[in-house]
C-alpha cells in the first residue's frame, strides 16, 4: 500500500497545466463573435484559418512527465507493508465488557450464555490486560473498572443478574468510551455481550453522542435463542365510575403475542393478591386484544391490583400491577358573610357537582372557619367578605402549607395592608360601569391551567357574560390572566409556598355580572377549584427506569416532617430526601412509601412495570448496530500499532531519491530534444 | 414632452424605433402605446370580427340551448329554429415565444427576444381589448412557461414576458408537438422564433399545430446583421447555442451566406404558404407597427373566409 509523508506537496502537480498552457496560448488570439447560429456559416466550404494543433507532442511529455516526477519525489512516497501492521497487534489490552442485564435476558437461557460468554472473555485476558465490566439495561452501571484483576470481575459477574430494565445500548457504549479513553494501553476492545434487541438501539436517547476512542475494536456476541412464544400483558388502564357513592373501576389491558403463531390467553385479575375475575382471550399472531373487566368497587386506599398471564419463556411480562384508590373529595369552605347564603348559591351548586374532583363544600363565615377547613390540600373561596388581620394570618399560614385561597372582590371585599403580600393585589376602589355598554372579559390567558380546558375552538364562549361593575386592585399594573375589555384585571394569581391564590375582580353572584348564569361559569369554577387544590389522579402504573414524583404521606396535625423511605419490592429501603421526593424505579413491583410518624394508612404506594417494549424480542443485526457507533461495518476495525523506527521508515520512503534521478535524466533529454527541433 | 391621446397613448409610438421601446421597461405601456397610437390611426376599424351579429337559423336538435330557440320563429312556423351568431365566442389567442439562447442576439442595441416580447406583448394587448382570452407559451427546447389562454391572464402575460430571458439551446419539434397535444380548443397561435433549422423540420414541428385546427401565424425575427451579414473583420464566430467556433473571414463568405439566408427565408415561406400559414420575416429594424398590420390583416382575412 502506498502512502505519502507530505501529501500536500501533491498539489503542485496543478503546475503541469503550465506546459500546456504555454502549448495553447499560441493558439486563436483572433477576437471572438458571437453569433446566433453557424447554421449557415458550417455549409460555406472554408479554408482560410488552420486550426493549431499541440505540436511536438513528444517534447511536451517528456516536460510534463518530468514535472510530475518531481512533485511525486517531493511528496515523499512510501510504500507501507503488512509486516508493519501486523507489529501492531501485539500489546496489552484495555477491555470493556458491556453485559446486557435487562429482563429480556432472563427468556430461556440467555442468561446462562451470556455470563458463559462474558466469564470466558474475562479468562482469556493477557498478563497485561485491563478489563472493566459494565452492566447495562436503561441505564449503565461499571461493576468493575479497568481491573487485572480477574477473580475480582469473576465475583463481580456471579454477582450480576438479569433486572427489570429495558435495553439501551447508548449509555453502556458512552460509559465504555470514556472508560477506554482514560486508558494509556494500546489495544482498545469492546465486548458487547446483549441479545441485541432492536429497540435497544432504535429507540436508545443519545445514541447519536456515542463517540468511541481512536482505532477502538468493537466484538459483538450475539445471544439469540429460539426458545419458546413469548406473550406480554401491557399496563393497566383504569377507567373510574361512581356506583352508589362508592368508587369502582374498570380494568383494561392489552394482551400482545410476539409469536407466529397465534395464542390462547387466560388473563387473571388479582386485587389485594385474590384472583377475583379471569377472562380468555385468543390473540392472532403477532397482534394484539384487550380485555376489559367487570367493575370492581375501589373500598380502600392502595388497593394492589394485578393482571397475570400463564408462564411463558420470558416471565416478567407476564404480570402487570396497578394500584386503585379511591379519589378523595376537596374539601372547600365558601366563606360569607353571615346570612347571605343567597351570595354563594351559585358557588356552592357550582361545585357540589363536580365528578373529578369530587368537592365536599361547607359553607363559613369568616368567624365560623375551622382548623379543619385549612387543611393542606384545602380551598376556602372567600365570596366577598371582610378580612380581618387574624384570618389573614390563619390564610397565610394555611396558603404556605399548599391550601389555595379563591377572593371574589364584590362591594364588601376587603384585605388588611400588613397581609397583602398573600394576594396577588388588593381590591380598592369600585369602578361602576351601570350605565353604557357593559364590560365584557377581553383577553384570557388560554395557556393558564384555569382556562385551558377553554383553549380549543367552540370550547366555552367568555365573551359572552357581561359585567356592571369591578374592582380595581392596586398596584394596578399586576400581571392579569384575564382582563376586561377596558384592560383591568379580572383574574390575578399568586402562589405563596405550596399554595396558590386567585383573585376575582367581580363577584360570584348576579349582583355585578350575570356570569354564574352563563354556560362556563360551572366549568371555570371547577377548573379554578381543580387548579387552587393542586388535583392531579395518579397514574395506576408506572416503567421501571422512570423517574416519579413522590409526595411524602402526611402527618396529621404535625408540620414537621419525618424521614421518608420507599421500600421497594425487593425490601430494600430508598431513602428520599426532601418533602416532595423522587423515586427512581428499578425494580418490578409494589413500592410502599412511608414516612416516619405518619399512620400506615397514610403511605402511598406506587406500582412499578417492566418496559412492555423490551418484551419485543427481534433482534438487530450487530453488524448494523456497530456500523452505526463506528462508522465502519464489521468486527474489527483498523488498527494502527506502535510507530516503526526511523531506519524502517527512512527505508520505506527512500523511492523519493529515485524519482528525482528520473527527473533529471528527463530534462536532460528534453534540452536534447527541443535542441534538435529548433535546430530542424 | 410627449403628447398623450385621450386613449393614454404615446402620439406617434407606433413609429417609434424598436431599440427606443424596448428602453421603456414597462412592457403594458409600450403595449398600450403602441396599439392605442395604431388603433387610433385608424378612421375605421373594420377588422375587429369579434361581434354577436346574427348568421343564419338552424334547425332545433335535442341537446341544443333552449334558451337559443327563436321563438317568434316558432310562433309563426310552429317548428323549432336555434339562432346563430357570427363570431360566436371569445378566440383563444397564444403567443408562442422561443427563448432560445438564440434569440438573446442582437447587433444594434434590441436583441430578437425584447423585440419578440415587444410583439408578442403588442399582440396580446391587442387582442385582449376585444375581450379574447390571451395566453403564452415559452419555450426553448421544452416548455418553460405556460399561461393558458384566459380573459384574465393580459397581466400574468406580460409579467410572465418582462422574466423571460434567454437561457438554453432551441428545438422547435418537442415543444411544439407538446403544445398541439395541449392546446384542445381551437384558436389563434402566434409562433415568434428565429427558426434556425431545416425549414423541412419546421414544417414538421408545426404542421401538429396546423392539423389540430389552430389558425397560425408564423413571425420569423432575425437582426439585420443575421440578414445582411455586414461584419469586416477575420474572427472566430461563436455559435451562441452550442459554443462551437469556428474561424471566419467575412469578404469571403458574405455573399455566400446571404444566399443561404435567402434561400432559408424562401424555402420556409413556401412551406408555411403550403400548409396555409401566415408566415413573415420580421427584421428587427423594424418598427412594430408594421408587423401589427400584417396581423391584423390576417385577422380579417380569417373572419371572412370563415
Amino acid at each position: 500500500m502506498m502512502g505519502f509523508v507530505a501529501p500536500l506537496v501533491l498539489t503542485g502537480l496543478a503546475a503541469l497545466a503550465v506546459p500546456i498552457v504555454i502549448h495553447l496560448i499560441q493558439r486563436e488570439k483572433n477576437r471572438i463573435v458571437e453569433f446566433p447560429s453557424l447554421m449557415f456559416l458550417r455549409r460555406i466550404p472554408y479554408k482560410s484559418v488552420k486550426r493549431r494543433k499541440i505540436r511536438h507532442l513528444a517534447l511536451l511529455l517528456l516536460r510534463l512527465t518530468a514535472l510530475a516526477l518531481i512533485v511525486f519525489a517531493f511528496a515523499r512516497p512510501f510504500f507501507r507493508r503488512d509486516s508493519l501492521a501486523a507489529a501492531t497487534q501485539n500489546g496489552a489490552r484495555e477491555v470493556a465488557i458491556l453485559l446486557d442485564t435487562s429482563y429480556s435476558m432472563g427468556y430461556a437461557d440467555r442468561w446462562t450464555r451470556a455470563r458463559d460468554a462474558a466469564r470466558d472473555a474475562i479468562q482469556k485476558l493477557g498478563p497485561g490486560d485491563r478489563a472493566s465490566l459494565i452492566l447495562f439495561a436503561d441505564g449503565a452501571n461499571a461493576a468493575v473498572r479497568s481491573s487485572t484483576n480477574r477473580s475480582e470481575l469473576s465475583s463481580a459477574l456471579a454477582a450480576a443478574s438479569p433486572g427489570a430494565g429495558a435495553t439501551r445500548f447508548a449509555p453502556a457504549l458512552k460509559l465504555a468510551g470514556s472508560l477506554l479513553a482514560e486508558s494509556a494501553l494500546p489495544r482498545r476492545e469492546i465486548l458487547l455481550i446483549s441479545d441485541f434487541q432492536r429497540r435497544g438501539w432504535d429507540s436508545s436517547p443519545g445514541k447519536d453522542d456515542v463517540r468511541l476512542p481512536d482505532r477502538t475494536v468493537v466484538t459483538p456476541i450475539a445471544i439469540t435463542s429460539a426458545g419458546r412464544p413469548n406473550v406480554t400483558v401491557m399496563p393497566a388502564t383504569l377507567q373510574r365510575t361512581r356506583f352508589e357513592n362508592q368508587d369502582r373501576i374498570v380494568v383494561s389491558a392489552g394482551v400482545v403475542n410476539h409469536d407466529r403463531a397465534p395464542a390462547h390467553v387466560a388473563v387473571v385479575l388479582e386485587m389485594n393478591g385474590r384472583a377475583i375475575q379471569t377472562q380468555a382471550v385468543e390473540v392472532g399472531a403477532n397482534g394484539s386484544s384487550s380485555v376489559t373487566f367487570a367493575p370492581v368497587t375501589v373500598a380502600s386506599r392502595n388497593m394492589r391490583g394485578a393482571l397475570r398471564i400463564g408462564d411463558d419463556g420470558l416471565a416478567r411480562d407476564n404480570v402487570s400491577y396497578f394500584v386503585a384508590s379511591p379519589l378523595e373529595p376537596v374539601h372547600l369552605a365558601v366563606v360569607d358573610r353571615a346570612a347571605a347564603e343567597r351570595e354563594s348559591f351559585y358557588v356552592a351548586r357550582a361545585l357540589a357537582i363536580g365528578e373529578q374532583p369530587r368537592v365536599d363544600v361547607v359553607t363559613r363565615t369568616p368567624e365560623t372557619i375551622a382548623d379543619g377547613d385549612l387543611q393542606p390540600g384545602a380551598v376556602i373561596v372567600l365570596n366577598d367578605v371582610a378580612v380581618s388581620e387574624a384570618l389573614a394570618a390563619r390564610l397565610q399560614r394555611f396558603v404556605s402549607d399548599g391550601g389555595g385561597l379563591f377572593v371574589a372582590a364584590g362591594p364588601h371585599a376587603s384585605w388588611p395592608q400588613q397581609s397583602k403580600d398573600l394576594i396577588p393585589a388588593v381590591p380598592s376602589g369600585i369602578v361602576d360601569r351601570s350605565t353604557g355598554a357593559p364590560l365584557r372579559l377581553g383577553a384570557l390567558e388560554y395557556s393558564h391551567p384555569v382556562f385551558e380546558i377553554f383553549r380549543a375552538p367552540r370550547s366555552g364562549d367568555f365573551s359572552s357574560p357581561r359585567f356592571y361593575a369591578y374592582r380595581a386592585v392596586d398596584p394596578p399594573d399586576v400581571h392579569a390572566l384575564a382582563r376586561f375589555d377596558d384592560g383591568a384585571p379580572a383574574l390575578l394569581e399568586k402562589r405563596t409556598g405550596g399554595g396558590r391564590v386567585l383573585v376575582w375582580t367581580s363577584t360570584l353572584d348576579l349582583g355585578w355580572t350575570d356570569l354564574p348564569v352563563k354556560p362556563v361559569f360551572l366549568p371555570f369554577l371547577q377548573s379554578a377549584v381543580k387548579y387552587l387544590a393542586n388535583f392531579a389522579e395518579r397514574p395506576a402504573s408506572a416503567i421501571v427506569g422512570q423517574v416519579v414524583p413522590v409526595p411524602a404521606p402526611r402527618r396529621p396535625n404535625s408540620r414537621a416532617q419525618g424521614e421518608t423511605v420507599a421500600i421497594a419490592p425487593s425490601g430494600a429501603h430508598v431513602s428520599l430526601a426532601g418533602e416532595d421526593g423522587a423515586l427512581e424505579l428499578t425494580e418490578q413491583g409494589f413500592y410502599d412509601v412511608r414516612t416516619a410518624g405518619a399512620p400506615a394508612d397514610a403511605s402511598v404506594v406506587l406500582a412499578s412495570n417492566v418496559d412492555p417494549n423490551e418484551a419485543d424480542l427481534t433482534p438487530i443485526d450487530p453488524k448494523e448496530l456497530i456500523a452505526a457507533i463506528t462508522g465502519r461495518v464489521g468486527a474489527a476495525q483498523a488498527v494502527a500499532g506502535p510507530r516503526p523506527t526511523a531506519e524502517a521508515q527512512a527505508e520505506a520512503q527512500r523511492i523519493w531519491w529515485y524519482l528525482l534521478v528520473a527527473a533529471g535524466l528527463l530534462l536532460t533529454a528534453e534540452t536534447l530534444l527541443s535542441n534538435r527541433l529548433s535546430r530542424a | 414632452m410627449q403628447r398623450t391621446t385621450s386613449s393614454g397613448a404615446l402620439a406617434g409610438a407606433r413609429f417609434v424605433d424598436p431599440v427606443v421601446l424596448a428602453r421603456i421597461g414597462n412592457l403594458e405601456l409600450v403595449a398600450r402605446s403602441v396599439v392605442n397610437g395604431f388603433i387610433n390611426g385608424l378612421h375605421r376599424s373594420p377588422y375587429f370580427g369579434a361581434s354577436v351579429d346574427f348568421a343564419e337559423h338552424r334547425g332545433y336538435t335535442p341537446g341544443d340551448d333552449i334558451r337559443r330557440v327563436d321563438w317568434r320563429l316558432f310562433a309563426r312556423t310552429d317548428r323549432f329554429y336555434v339562432k346563430e351568431y357570427e363570431a360566436d365566442s371569445n378566440a383563444n389567442f397564444a403567443v408562442l415565444l422561443d427563448a432560445s439562447k438564440s434569440m438573446g442576439f442582437g447587433s444594434r442595441g434590441i436583441t430578437k427576444l425584447e423585440y419578440g416580447k415587444l410583439l408578442a406583448g403588442c399582440l396580446t394587448y391587442l387582442v385582449h381589448r376585444q375581450r379574447d382570452r390571451v395566453g403564452l407559451v415559452v419555450f426553448d427546447d421544452a416548455i418553460v412557461e405556460h399561461v393558458p389562454p384566459s380573459a384574465k391572464h393580459m397581466d400574468v402575460v406580460l409579467h410572465v414576458l418582462d422574466r423571460v430571458a434567454p437561457r438554453r439551446p432551441g428545438r422547435l419539434g418537442p415543444p411544439l408537438k407538446a403544445l398541439a397535444e395541449h392546446f384542445s380548443r381551437r384558436g389563434l397561435l402566434v409562433l415568434i422564433s428565429d427558426l434556425y433549422e431545416d425549414p423541412q423540420d419546421v414544417l414538421e414541428a408545426i404542421s401538429p399545430l396546423r392539423f389540430r385546427g389552430h389558425d397560425l401565424i408564423v413571425f420569423h425575427v432575425l437582426d439585420p446583421a443575421e440578414i445582411e451579414f455586414t461584419y469586416d473583420d477575420a474572427s472566430a464566430f461563436e455559435d451562441l447555442e452550442t459554443g462551437e467556433q469556428i474561424p471566419v473571414v467575412p469578404e469571403a463568405l458574405a455573399e455566400q451566406y446571404r444566399t443561404l439566408v435567402r434561400e432559408h427565408t424562401e424555402a420556409l415561406a413556401a412551406k408555411c404558404a403550403e400548409l396555409r400559414v401566415d408566415y413573415t420575416l420580421v427584421n428587427t429594424s423594424t418598427p412594430l407597427d408594421l408587423v401589427l398590420f400584417n396581423y391584423l390583416s390576417a385577422r380579417e382575412r380569417l373572419t371572412r373566409v370563415r
